[in-house]
């Protein structure tokens, strides 16, 4: 009897391991076109574009010489001289909490709420340095990665804290991306891999690249492909990191790396990762990827038009569009609904899903 | 042998009597002087003897614990009255027709705000020194419920739909959207600075919340003081009007028709000479108005060209939009207000005038239909539901007064069971509080002094060198026992620094005769607390980053190593339980505009609530005060640390409270200085 109950409970558990292991089918990946391109003649403040952060039904643009908010079909600018830290506006964040919108600038921290500009500066306030790569919105925080650490702001509190190498594990203090999800903040840091930040037992842990090869990755599934990290996204339970030597994907479980030799990855060169869903878009110095774990579609230019490059399993096909991104140079990128917005080094692209 | 015991005794008796006829008058004068600093002070031995005791058995017999109504509210059938008992930390119940106190239901420390909910069955009360919010069944009187925010809870109000409750918070400087079925805090905006007033349009999309003190502004600028404009669909604040030349924003209301908002405001001349005062200019006081059909926001004062009416604070509007109320809690008025006329006004400024309009004295004659006298230091108004009866409350007499909305006079009074004796103290806060000591009437001691506090501001006095030696505001925070005052330390006691110079200084007027003096330094020594530290140092342990900061302030050696002098180390300056050693220092602060002089070295008590900082307020965050204005480290070693190390280190400050809670602290500091002396004396 004992044993026929055992049969019966290995039958009913065992189509249930299996279906638990059944990887997990890849989302359908979006596809963009019909590429539209913004640049100072259309409102700008400047074609080089750091940074782009959609905001419901409005866009805000970071560039070289102001930030934008793209509302109504125009741009309305915003410099220093409305209150801006400073014109190199290289984050933009929204709180989901507050509606307010912080910026990080390479002269230091804006808070706009209710149309006034708050400076938070390394003079003025605890923030670590005044050169701020990313800013990101968790609650009632505010993460920055800058030049001497990664600040922590709590808005209710007004209180900071910065960690650096002398209390986390990192290589030095130099840290360029944020990303938080899940109970955690994860820290792309120079040098220095990747930090998480536990927010439940407030401690660090790192994730390096294990062969500590700075020229080539020997292992690329043992871990991160590089120390060097530029940016990090987390979405449903992947964490995605970008490096200038590729790209890097953890499941919580396993590493994966990906390289332009071996994947449809455009460049190993990247400027930044945001996840949407499943799928990653990674923007590289040669195009904009991206990403569902399975297959990959490259947006470059072609000409006066664009291209996409389809990349599944070693094969890869190309199918050319009448319009393109504004620049293969590409820095920044978010979404709208069925629109794409992204960052380039010479005008900013918005791309509308096709399929 | 006990003959010439008792011819010893008297001898020596007639002798000391002898002696005190011949010379007691000249000791006397020369310890009056010495204790007061003034020569002229009578020869009174309970000045400060009894009157400035403190924390004893004299002291309890001579104070008593007021009522203090400060802000009130009213049952939907205008039987009922729930008055906030500022002082007795007490919600009373007060039958408004029989005018009488019906119950007294305990709140927590220092109550601000009480708003009825709904339905009419319970109350909240807003606990501005404990950080909470008590929700109280009025059935029972029991509390029900504690709501916790943000810091300094004072202004509430209801979303239409009831379901939430929002609340202003002073010291946090936000507002707090709670979820009424579940008591939490749903959501945390920021607001200005020390915000403390909220209403809701009639239609109930917006929230409009005024504040008190101007937001960070460039050294030597006017001050810009915030309000706080929140869609409440959203809850996201939409825009943040800002009034120009202009703070202390106490109460805000919005008309019944939704078409303007007002606020009570006062506007300080504090970049001019003080010498303004005689020429009318020093202090007024007004509205903001925002017209929300145009957008324009402007100002209008109340003042007229010879009278002013100091320290405007509680604002209401009658249910028929046709009149306002506002009460002048400086000069114990409350002005009537034409609403049609005002209108008239608002509607026909030419925007190129409205500069011209927010300083006009003559303007208010054409809006402002009666002064209506009052009991000491009018607060928070309420009107009945038929708008036929104001309310207010008579916070230094502990009373409630009934004004007749049509006639415009007092018809009534309604005690609150208040001490029967007025006590010197209590007499020194209504001096402290009232404007008639002042020119005109332009301003009390409260009104640079807010709560006995300060206000933010820098002020050019009209003392010798005038128009150099800018001073920033400080504290009346426990100050009894930190002589001397003023930044240059000129005044060794509170009665030479509120004597004769005063007048001469800053009030224009004649002085305040010494009975009015004493009393209001007594009140001045022994009667003004620091609220608790609940902001930054909520239980007396200081957190990791605290505790790392107060190691740098009591460090001896730098991040090198090497030994920091004696004199530049923080707690040298700094020492509890006050944080200050009572000395004059050179910390490398003075300007170009000031004399060549050293500085009183300021307490740190509360410290993080007394920003902008240094005597001339060019410091706006205490990190300035080591990132810009300490290049050669006179002001404590302090180029060695790193960036984390000196947030360590504000964070410190910023958790010091009270005195009262760094005795022990002060007294192994004694210790440590005694063995060191006699270590040095060894040696």
């Amino acid at each position: 009897m004992r044993k026929i109950r055992l049969l019966a409970a290995i039958g009913f558990l065992l189509p249930l391991g299996l279906w638990a292991t059944e990887p997990k089918k890849a989302s359908e990946m979006p596809e963009y076109g019909k590429w539209q391109t913004f640049t100072t003649e259309d409102g700008l403040p400047a074609n080089k574009i750091y940074c782009v952060r959609v905001d419901g039904d409005r866009v805000w643009v970071g560039t070289s010489h102001g930030l934008a908010l793209y509302e109504n079909g125009s741009f309305t600018n915003f410099t220093t001289e409305d209150g801006l830290a400073h014109n190199g506006v290289l984050s933009v964040d929204v709180s989901e909490q507050t509606g307010d919108i912080w910026i990080g600038t390479l002269g230091g921290l804006n808070r706009y709420s209710g149309g006034v500009f708050e400076t938070f500066n390394q003079f003025n306030s605890g923030l670590p340095n005044d050169v701020i790569y990313t800013v990101v919105c968790d609650g009632q925080d505010v993460w920055c990665a800058t030049g001497g650490g990664a600040g922590h702001y709590d808005t209710y509190s007004e209180e900071w804290a910065i960690y650096t190498e002398r209390n986390a594990p990192m290589h030095e203090p130099w840290t360029y991306s944020i990303c938080a999800g899940d109970n955690k903040i994860w820290i792309a840091a120079w040098g220095g891999g990747i930090i998480e930040w536990q927010k439940d037992s407030r401690t660090f842990r790192d994730y390096t690249d294990p062969d500590g090869e700075m020229e080539i990755d020997l292992f690329p599934d043992d871990g991160l492909v590089h120390d060097i990290t530029t940016a990090v996204s987390y979405s449903n339970g992947i964490l995605w990191v970008a490096t200038y030597f590729g790209m890097s994907r953890y499941d919580g479980t396993h590493w994966k790396g990906y390289f332009d030799h071996d994947s449809g990855l455009a460049s190993n060169f990247i400027n930044f990762i945001r996840a949407n869903g499943d799928v990653a878009f990674l923007c590289t110095d040669k195009g904009l990827s991206s990403f569902n774990g399975e297959e990959w579609i490259t947006y470059k230019k072609n000409g006066s038009g664009g291209k996409r490059v389809y990349y599944k399993d070693g094969e890869s096909n190309t199918k050319n569009d009448a319009t393109g991104l504004a620049h293969e140079f590409t820095i920044g990128v978010d979404f709208q609904g069925d629109d794409i917005w992204v960052a380039t080094s010479y005008g900013l692209s918005r791309g509308t899903k096709i399929n | 042998m006990i003959r010439a015991k008792g011819i010893f005794i008297s001898a020596a008796v007639v002798l000391a009597l002898g002696a005190f006829i011949l010379f007691g008058g000249r000791w006397a004068r020369g310890h009056v002087n010495y204790i007061t600093a003034a020569e002229d002070h009578p020869l009174t031995c309970w000045t400060c003897h009894v009157y400035t005791q403190k924390d004893n058995f004299i002291a309890s017999i001579m104070n008593e614990t007021y009522v203090s109504p400060y802000k009130l509210d009213i049952s939907d059938d205008g039987s009922t009255l729930y008055v906030v008992g500022q002082e007795s930390n007490e919600l009373l119940v007060v039958d408004a027709e029989g005018g009488k106190v019906l119950e007294k239901i305990p709140v927590g420390l220092r109550p601000h705000t009480v708003k009825l909910s709904p339905d009419g069955l319970s109350a909240f009360v807003s606990n501005q020194w404990a950080d909470n919010i008590y929700h109280i069944d009025l059935a029972t009187g029991n509390v029900v419920d504690t709501l916790v925010g943000g810091s300094g809870p004072s202004d509430l109000l209801f979303s239409p739909d009831g379901q939430e409750l929002w609340c202003v918070n002073s010291y946090s400087n936000d507002i707090s959207i709670f979820d009424l079925e579940t008591f939490q805090e749903r959501r945390r905006l920021k607001a200005g600075n020390n915000p403390v007033s909220a209403a809701m349009t009639p239609d109930g999309r917006e929230v409009y919340v005024s504040s008190r003190r101007s937001v960070e502004v460039p050294h030597m600028t006017h001050p810009l003081t915030e309000m706080t404009v929140t869609a409440t669909k959203y809850q996201r604040v939409s825009e943040r009007l800002m009034f120009q030349d202009a703070y202390i924003m106490e109460t805000v209301d919005v008309t019944p028709s939704g078409d303007l908002v007002l606020a009570t405001l006062i506007r300080p001349k504090n970049l001019i000479p003080t010498v303004q005062i005689e020429r009318g200019w020093m202090m007024t006081q007004g509205l903001g108005i925002v017209d929300r059909e145009s957008g324009r926001t402007m100002q209008l004062l109340l003042d007229e060209p010879n009278a002013f009416y100091s320290d405007p604070f509680g604002l209401v509007i009658t249910q028929d939009g046709k009149k306002a109320f506002v009460s002048h809690a400086g000069v114990d008025k409350i002005t009537a207000i034409d609403m049609e006329e005002l209108r008239k006004l608002v509607r026909e400024a030419p925007d190129e005038a409205l500069e011209d309009y927010a300083n006009h004295l003559g303007l208010s004659s054409r809006f402002v239909i009666g002064r209506i006298p009052t009991g000491s230091n009018p607060k928070g108004m309420v009107l009945s539901p038929d708008g036929k009866l104001l309310y207010v409350a008579e916070r230094l007499n502990d009373r409630i007064a009934v004004i007749s909305t049509e006639n415009l006079e007092t018809v009534g009074t309604i005690g609150l069971e208040g001490p029967r004796r007025l006590t010197v103290n209590r007499e020194g806060r209504q001096i402290l509080n009232n404007a008639s000591g002042t020119f005109q009437n332009q301003y009390a001691c409260y009104t640079c002094h807010p709560d006995s506090h300060e206000d933010g501001l820098v002020y050019n006095m009209a003392g010798v060198g005038m128009g150099r030696n800018l001073a920033n505001v400080q504290t009346l925070r426990d100050i009894g026992d930190i002589p001397p005052y003023k930044w240059n330390g000129k005044n060794q006691t509170i009665y030479k620094q509120d004597g004769m110079r005063f007048s001469t200084i800053l009030t224009r007027n004649e002085a305040f005769t010494h009975k009015q003096l004493d009393r209001l330094v007594a009140h001045i020594m022994t009667d003004i607390e620091n609220p608790p530290n609940l902001r930054f140092n909520p239980n007396g342990e200081l957190t990791e980053k605290q505790q790392r900061g107060k190691e740098i302030f009591y460090r001896t050696q730098d991040n090198f190593g090497n030994e920091i002098p004696e004199a530049n180390r923080c707690y040298t300056c700094h020492p509890p339980p006050y944080f200050t050693n009572l000395q004059m220092t050179d910390v490398g602060t003075l300007a170009d505009s000031d004399d060549p002089m050293k500085f009183d070295v300021p307490q740190l008590n509360n410290v993080y609530e007394s920003g902008p900082y240094l005597h001339d307020g060019k410091a706006q965050t205490l990190e300035e005060i080591w990132t810009k204005f300490n290049d050669h480290d006179e002001h404590g070693v302090a180029n060695d640390m790193r960036k984390d190390q000196l947030n360590d280190l504000v964070e410190y400050l910023k958790s010091i409270g009270d005195a009262k809670n760094y005795m022990e602290e002060a007294a192994v500091y004694e210790a440590s200085l005694t063995k060191k002396k006699k270590d040095h004396e060894k040696n």
